[in-house]
Formats: structure tokens, sequence, C-alpha cells
């Protein structure tokens, strides 16, 4: 199984939903049709080139300043992964500025745009990326993001969504953005 | 009895008394080893934990570097390092923290270490309000419990007490639905992170390289409470400190896979340095915490554990655990790696009785991704606090005068025999006894002790030229228990044309002793067996009895480490040494001789523990089985232990012992099988035992007896 496959296969198992669009629009009205409720978009490289936001507003979103007052009603964050993880169906996120952790921790669900290309074998693979990351930056956020958030803390039983998002949407893209290190 | 031992029983007995609870850990126990599997399915296991024990011992030899080189690089990044020696100096340093920002609310997410320090009633002290966000330890602050496992916290509680916890904190009647108390918490915990000053969290590894922290978290909890508050305060124990970002991600491949046999957490969130924080930057502090992990990687016997990653499964696979849970087997930390830690970290008081109630089965280290010999550990440190308080006074009277002296032991033994005649009423096992030790007999009956040991009804042997002379060390139960047990093997070695002779000077094999703390005993029976063993020179030692085999190979050479000569004798009996399957499957590759042989029946075999998880050996013996013309139907959990343990079930913790019979003899029952087959004598006392005192109908046999049985059949046939 190719690197591609193999992240969509190990994704889904972790309980996240795998939407394949053919272009950032559609990646927009996927997000517009999910949302019922605010809407916070995090700055980012590959949100700037296509201007997602404004995308986001026409299509119909409401957008809601990305602070922390704001951020507690919103009910969809949409961030950006720098690349992902194979074996785990892993995405990586740098989250250094604040703005992408309330994105990413507080709404009920998760949208997160990944391309395609961007996919690392394994945990030993990604920290070639990582290491880089630290390197760039003085200090660092950085999370790995497997599936939606989840507990067993009562009688082992798996629940989704206990404390953050209690849906995590990948949407696949191709030609988003071909750097490992870029949101 | 000490006080401090009574007040333990009582709390074995209330455990044990609550099946809900040993339902639910086995439960869990069997859904944890089908889940790990599949998560390391096409990953090698053994490799992995070598790479992670090689990794962290060098951490540990050069932990001042490693540590000098985090902090500087945590400084670096604009975080405020604090090392605390002790539980009292990290609490304090913290909670004046605290008090110097005005902080009313902290939001903590799971940190064993923080369990470890009490650090919430330091908190509280303070008139600063802890808060735990990670749903299971925020059930267990509303009933003002502890945790009982160190992964899952609640393990413990049902779905019922936690509606009943909840409802009190909502004021309404919150059903006891999964899914909606999930709900509950989230809506009840959520306002916490936005109003908190200040969040603590603790960390599965703090990386020298970076000079960062990886937590690895599923609940979303901890990323809240390293987010929002101002302040970020990082309780880590100095024994999370990996080298680089390769050794982490080397020890976060592992760590949920064999924690809940879960491929990757929800979140793993590296945190490095001031990151931004609102208007500005987070307050981070990095409290480094020792407590007594630097005790514990000086110490000799000890210091293995350093390489612990806290994965939890040494207590998800314990029996022992499974019986009684974490409250009654475990103090702060729990299981097989919390009774080492809590000598280190609370004190040889708090572990003396939890490191007694052990049975010594090895499954921990079977499991252990650190690759800890933590059965072996365990031995040690219960010598060590038997040193500290001398071991019960009848006790060893008896390994020091009686075992000592192999002609008064073994004439007691003689004694015993004739003695019994009123108990046994001539028969082979003993139902009943009476007056105190009745306990003894009560649930299962126990073998009488043989009119004639083996070494008196040792046969001479007529091989015209004997491909191989090998001697038997039968021990105790072999020699004055089983002592057909003896002659069926002479019957299956005379078979492949293999002499064996009996050494009259051996002696009992020490680990009764040993297992009880007293060394000095079993370092003598080591020197009186290796004398006997050797003295002919025979070109292998067979064994009958796993936990010997054990003591020849491996407990001998330890006693007996810091004595040279004695040494090398040791290590020439370990190699010789070789319990009877493996002999004649691997070194004598002759498991063809004994093909289709008749007196074919329905067997199932129990693993016993020394044999699997110490020798190594578990497809011999099927093999011996199956090529013999049985049919062999493999239980559920076949390496599960018996309950046996030796004095364990006999004197130590006979209820944890019953209750772990009691599991296997429903294994054994559910395969349908005729008889059920083992590789040693302790098991066949227990589970024939147990299976007596149930009336069942199913046999009990040791291989070798099975063999022998057919090879007599065979001949039986031809004449
Ligand atoms: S040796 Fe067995 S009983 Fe002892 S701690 Fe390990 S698993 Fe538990
Ligand atoms: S001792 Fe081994 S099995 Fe037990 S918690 Fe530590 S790493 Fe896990």
């Amino acid at each position: 199984m190719d690197l591609y496959n193999q992240f969509c296969v190990a994704a889904e198992t972790s309980g996240a939903v795998l939407v394949d669009c053919k272009g950032p629009a559609e990646a927009v009205g996927y997000i517009v049709k999910h949302s019922d409720g605010g809407v916070l978009v995090p700055s980012s490289e590959s949100f700037k080139r296509v201007d997602l936001a404004n995308q986001l507003q026409k299509a119909g979103a409401t957008l809601l300043e990305v602070n922390r007052s704001q951020a507690a009603e919103a009910v969809s964050g949409v961030t950006s992964a720098c690349f992902a993880i194979a074996d785990t169906g892993t995405l990586v996120l740098e989250s250094t500025p604040e703005d992408v952790r309330l994105a990413s921790t507080l709404p009920t669900r998760h949208f997160v745009l990944l391309d395609r290309s961007k996919i690392v074998a394994d945990g030993l693979a990604a920290v070639d990326s990582l290491r880089r990351m630290h390197q760039r930056d003085m200090r660092n956020y950085i999370a790995y993001i497997t599936g939606p958030s989840r507990t067993a803390d009562i009688e082992r039983v798996l629940t989704i969504g206990v404390h953050g998002p209690k849906q995590l949407h990948i949407l696949l893209l191709d030609d988003w953005s071909s750097d490992l290190l870029e949101m | 009895m000490k006080e401090r031992s009574k007040a333990y029983q009582a709390r074995i007995d209330k455990a044990l008394a609550t099946p809900k609870l040993q339902q639910a850990l086995h439960q869990f126990g069997d859904a944890y080893l089908v889940s790990r599997e599949k998560a390391f399915a096409g990953l090698d296991f053994e490799a992995l934990r070598r790479e992670i024990g090689v990794m962290k011992d060098d951490v540990r030899n050069n932990h001042a570097r490693y540590m000098q080189q985090f902090i500087d690089n945590a400084q670096a990044a604009g975080a405020t390092v604090y090392q605390a020696d002790t539980a009292e100096d990290a609490n304090r340093y913290i909670a004046e923290l605290a008090v110097k920002q005005g902080v009313k609310l902290t939001v903590k997410s799971k940190s064993m270490a923080s369990e470890e320090t009490h650090l919430n009633k330091a908190l509280e002290a303070a008139n600063i309000r802890p808060l735990e966000t990670d749903l299971g330890e925020w059930i267990l602050q509303l009933s003002g419990q502890r945790p009982s496992h160190m992964v899952m916290p609640a393990i413990h509680m049902f779905k019922e007490e936690v509606a009943y916890l909840f409802s009190k904190e909502t004021g309404q009647q919150e059903p006891a639905d999964i899914a909606h108390l999930v709900e509950v918490a989230r809506q009840q915990l959520r306002q916490g992170y936005l109003d908190a000053d200040m969040g603590i969290s603790g960390a599965n590894l703090a990386i020298a390289e970076t000079g960062g922290i990886a937590l690895v978290t599923n609940e979303g909890n901890a990323r809240l409470a390293t987010t929002l508050p101002k302040t970020h305060v990082a309780l880590i124990g100095i024994d999370k400190l990996v080298p680089t970002l390769e050794d982490a991600a080397k020890v976060i491949r592992v760590l949920p896979k064999n924690a809940t046999g879960q491929a990757l957490t929800s979140y793993v969130t590296w945190i490095r340095g001031a990151v931004p924080c609102g208007d500005g930057e987070k307050d981070l502090h990095i409290v480094l915490l020792d407590n007594g992990r630097s005790r514990l990687a000086a110490d000799e016997n000890c210091c293995e554990t350093s390489r612990c990653i806290r994965c939890g499964a040494c207590a998800n696979v314990c029996p022992v655990y499974q019986s009684v849970g974490g409250h009654v087997f475990g103090h702060i930390y729990i299981g097989a790696v919390g009774i080492i830690l809590t000598a280190f970290f609370h004190g040889f008081d708090n572990a003396a009785e939890i490191v007694k109630a052990c049975i010594g089965c090895r499954s921990c280290v079977a499991v252990c991704p650190a690759n800890i010999d933590l059965e072996g550990i365990i031995l040690s440190l219960r010598e060590t606090i038997a040193d500290k308080e001398g071991i019960g006074g009848g006790k060893s009277l008896v390994f020091r005068k009686v075992m000592r002296n192999r002609k008064l032991f073994h004439g007691l033994l003689r004694a015993a025999s004739v003695l019994q005649k009123p108990v046994t009423r001539g028969e082979r096992t003993i139902r009943h006894l009476p007056l105190f030790f009745s306990p003894l007999t009560e649930w299962r009956t126990l073998p009488a002790i043989a009119d004639k040991p083996l070494r008196d009804i040792w046969p001479k042997q007529r091989l015209n030229a004997p491909a191989k002379k090998v001697a038997l060390f039968g021990g105790c139960a072999n020699d004055f228990l089983y002592p057909e047990l003896g002659t069926d093997l002479i019957e299956v070695m005379n078979h492949l044309n293999v002499e064996v002779d009996y050494p009259l000077e051996q002696n009992c094999c020490g680990v009764p002793a040993l297992y009880s703390g007293d060394k000095e005993t079993a370092t003598e029976l080591a020197k009186q067996n290796i004398d006997a063993m050797l003295k002919d020179n025979p070109e292998a030692v067979l064994t009958t009895c796993p936990t010997c085999t054990m003591a020849l190979q491996r407990d001998f050479i330890e006693c007996l480490k810091d004595d040279p000569s004695w040494k090398a004798k040791a290590e020439r009996l370990a190699e010789i040494t070789v319990d009877a399957a493996g002999y004649i499957v691997n070194q004598l590759e002759a498991a063809d001789q004994f093909e289709n042989l008749p007196l074919a029946q329905k067997v199932t075999y129990h693993d016993s523990c020394h044999l699997k998880r110490g020798a190594g050996v578990w497809r011999e013996p099927r093999q011996l089985i199956e090529t013999s013309g049985h049919e062999l139907v493999e239980m559920d959990h076949a390496d599960r232990c018996c309950g046996f343990g030796g004095s364990y079930s006999l004197t130590g913790h006979p209820e944890i012992a019953k209750q772990i019979l009691g599991d296997k003899l429903q294994d054994i029952e559910k395969t349908g099988a005729d008889c059920v087959a083992m590789d040693c004598p302790g098991c066949m006392m227990q589970l024939r035992g147990g299976l007596e005192k149930n009336e069942s109908k199913v046999q009990v046999a040791h291989t070798v007896e099975l063999l022998a049985a057919g090879l007599r059949a065979a001949k039986a046939k031809q004449s």
C-alpha cells in the first residue's frame, strides 16, 4: 500500500472523516455545509494564497475573530496541516501561533486541509521535519492529531469527543502546498 | 502478625469480595491483549524494547549531561526550570508560585507525578483550587479517591457511581449513560480552562536535544490546559528524559500501543519554551522532580526500573492486579513497577506488603516495552525489605536451621509422611486439615507426602550402551510428593537410550527461601546443589520443575556472583541445565520417537509461568503432546498463572491464589479436554487440588507422565 492509502486507512480507523476535494472551492463548500455556527479561520500561508477566509465568507460561513471569547462560541475551526504521518493516520499542525490552537481545541468540529503529497511513513520519518521546525523557531507548540478527541475513562468504553473536537474532517487536496513546514 | 499486615489483609479480603471489579479487570485484560497484538502487528516488539532499554540505560549512565542539555535548551527558549529534590520541595515551589501570581484556580491535566507528590493537597492548603480535567482524574477528585491504574485512573469505577457523583455536581439527576456522562464532563469543565490562571500538566518525555517536552494524551484537556491559562507548570519526573527527537519518537511508537493497544493517542503535543499566549507569552515553569529517582537509578539491583515509560502494561496483565485491583496492589503507582517505585518514592514501609503480594509469574516482564526484569527486581527488593524487617519468625528458623541441613530436612519430610496418615486415610491427597490448618485445604486438596521419596526408589537402569548420561534435579515436589514423575522420566529417557542418575546429595533448590527474602539460606543451598549435581560430570542436568530450572539457570549465579570460583561452577551448572521437554525436542531432536503412541486423549496445555517466561519453553511440550497422538485443544489464557506460586498459595496470600486458580479452572473446563498437561509439579499440585475439590473429571498430568503412559501402553500392546 502506498503512503497515501495507508494514511487514509489509518485516519479512518482513528475516527476521522476523509473528504476528497478537487480544489479549494470544494473544500469551502464542504466546510460551509457542515458548519451551523461560527467558524474560526486562523491565518496561514496556504490560506492566504487562495484567500480562504474570504472564500468561506462568500460561501455563507459566519467567520468569527480568532480570539479567546469568540473561540469559545465557535462550532468549527479550519486549519491546514503541515504534513501527515501514514502509519497512524496523524496530522501534524504547527500550532505555535495561539490562533491555530484555539481553532483546533475549542470548537466541536475541526476541518483540516491536507495536500495529498505531504505524507511521511511513520513517526521516525516525521522527525526530520519536526527537527527543522525546532530549528526554524526558538519556541514551539507542535501538535500531532490523530482522529477526534476521545476517552475510555468510564468503564473503558470508547467515547468520542470529550474535551477537544468531536469531529475531525480531513479535506484532501492536490497542489495545495508542497512544503512540509508550511501550514 | 504486624498491624500493617493485618490491615493489608483486610483490604485484600474486601477487594476479593467485589467480583464486579475482578470481572471488569479481567475483561479489560483480555481486550487489551487482543488490541495490543493488533497494534504491534508487523513490528518486532523484542527489537523495539531492546532499543528502548539501551537508550534509557544511556540516559541513566549520562544523566547529568543530558539533564544539563535539557535545562540549557529549555531556559534558552524562555522556560523557568526548577529542580525539586523531594515531593515537598516541588509542591512548595508550585504553591508559592501560584500564591505569588494570585492564582485562584488551576486546571490540571493528568499527571502521575502530581499524584505522587500529593500536589492537590498542597495547593488546597494554600487556598488554591486544583481542578482535575482528565475525565478519570475528575471522577476521582469528586469521589475523593486515588487512581487505581496509571493510564486509566478510574478503571475501578462503574457508570452508576459516576452518574451519582456527576448528579451531585450538577444538582440534576444525570442518567448512567456513558456518552451522556462524558458530555456532562465536557460542559462542566469547559469554563474552568477559560477561568484558570494556571495550567498544570505532567509530561511523557523531556527531550534534551530541544529542551522541549511531549505530552501523549487522548482527551484534549492537556491541549486546553497548556494553551488557555497564562502560566503553565509542567511537573516532570527526571526519568522522563530522552536524548533526541528520534528517541522520543521511538518511545511514542510503543507507548500507546503497549498501554491500551491504541496505534497512537489522539494527541501528541510537543511544547518548547514560552510560546505565545493571549497578547503576550506563556509563563512556562518546568519542575523537574527527583523524589527518589536518583537513588533508584543508583541502586545496583533496581536501576533498570529507570527505563520505565509508565505504560501501565505490567498491571494490565498481572493476575494479582486483576484479582484485587490497583488500590490494593499498589500505593500511588501500581502493579509490578508500582512496587518498585513505591519503595523508592514513598518509602520501604509503603512497599513492604505489596512486595509480598506478587506471585512471581513474570507476565509483567513479558510485556514491558522497556525490557525491565520486573520480577527479578521485585525479588531482590523483597530481600532488602526482609533484611530490614527480619522475615517471619517461624519461617526463617525453618530456612536457616532445617533446610540448610539436608539430612534433617529430608528426615522431617519422611517423618511427616508417617504423621500425616490420620488425615490422608491412606489416600494420595489431603482433603481436609484439622484446626487452623484447615484454610489450606478449603478450596483445593493437597498432595500427601509420598510413602517413599524418589531418592529411595531410584532404580538401576540397564541400558547396554547409553548414548548419553544425564542427571535429574528432582526438586522437593518431584522427590517427596510425586516420585512416580521421576520414574516416568527414567522410562522416557531410557526409551531414548539416555541414562539418568539421581545424585543423592541434592537438596531443595532454595527458591522458597529466596522468594521469602532469605538469600543466605538460598546461597548455602545453591552451593550444596552445585556440588551434588556437578560431581559426576553429567552431560546435562534435567529438571521436571521450571522453578528449579530457573534456580539452577539464574538464581544460583545471582546468589554466588561475588565469589569467582563458585560463580564459575554455577555458570557451568546453568549451562547444562535444561527442562525435560526442551531436552528431548531441542537437544536430542527426538520428538519423533514418540510418534502415535496409544492412549490418545483430548489434552489441553497449561503454560507454567517459569517455563514459558523463564526458560522460554512452550512449543516443545505441545509438540510432544501432539506427536504422541493426543488431540491438543488450546484453552483461553493458557499462559496465565495458576495461582500456586509456592509458599504464596500456602502461607503468603492463599485468598488471592484461590481467586487466580478459580479463573484457571474455568478456562480448563471450557475446553472440554480429558486431561490438562503441564510441565511443573507446583502447577500439578495446584490444578489437581482445585479440580479434585470441584469433583471435575479432568485429569492432571505432567507431559513426561503422558509420554511414559503412552510408552507403557505401547509395550503392553506389543507383548
Ligand atoms: S510477576 Fe506476576 S504477580 Fe508479580 S507483578 Fe509481575 S505479573 Fe504481577
Ligand atoms: S515497568 Fe514496563 S510495563 Fe510497567 S509501566 Fe513501566 S514500561 Fe510499562
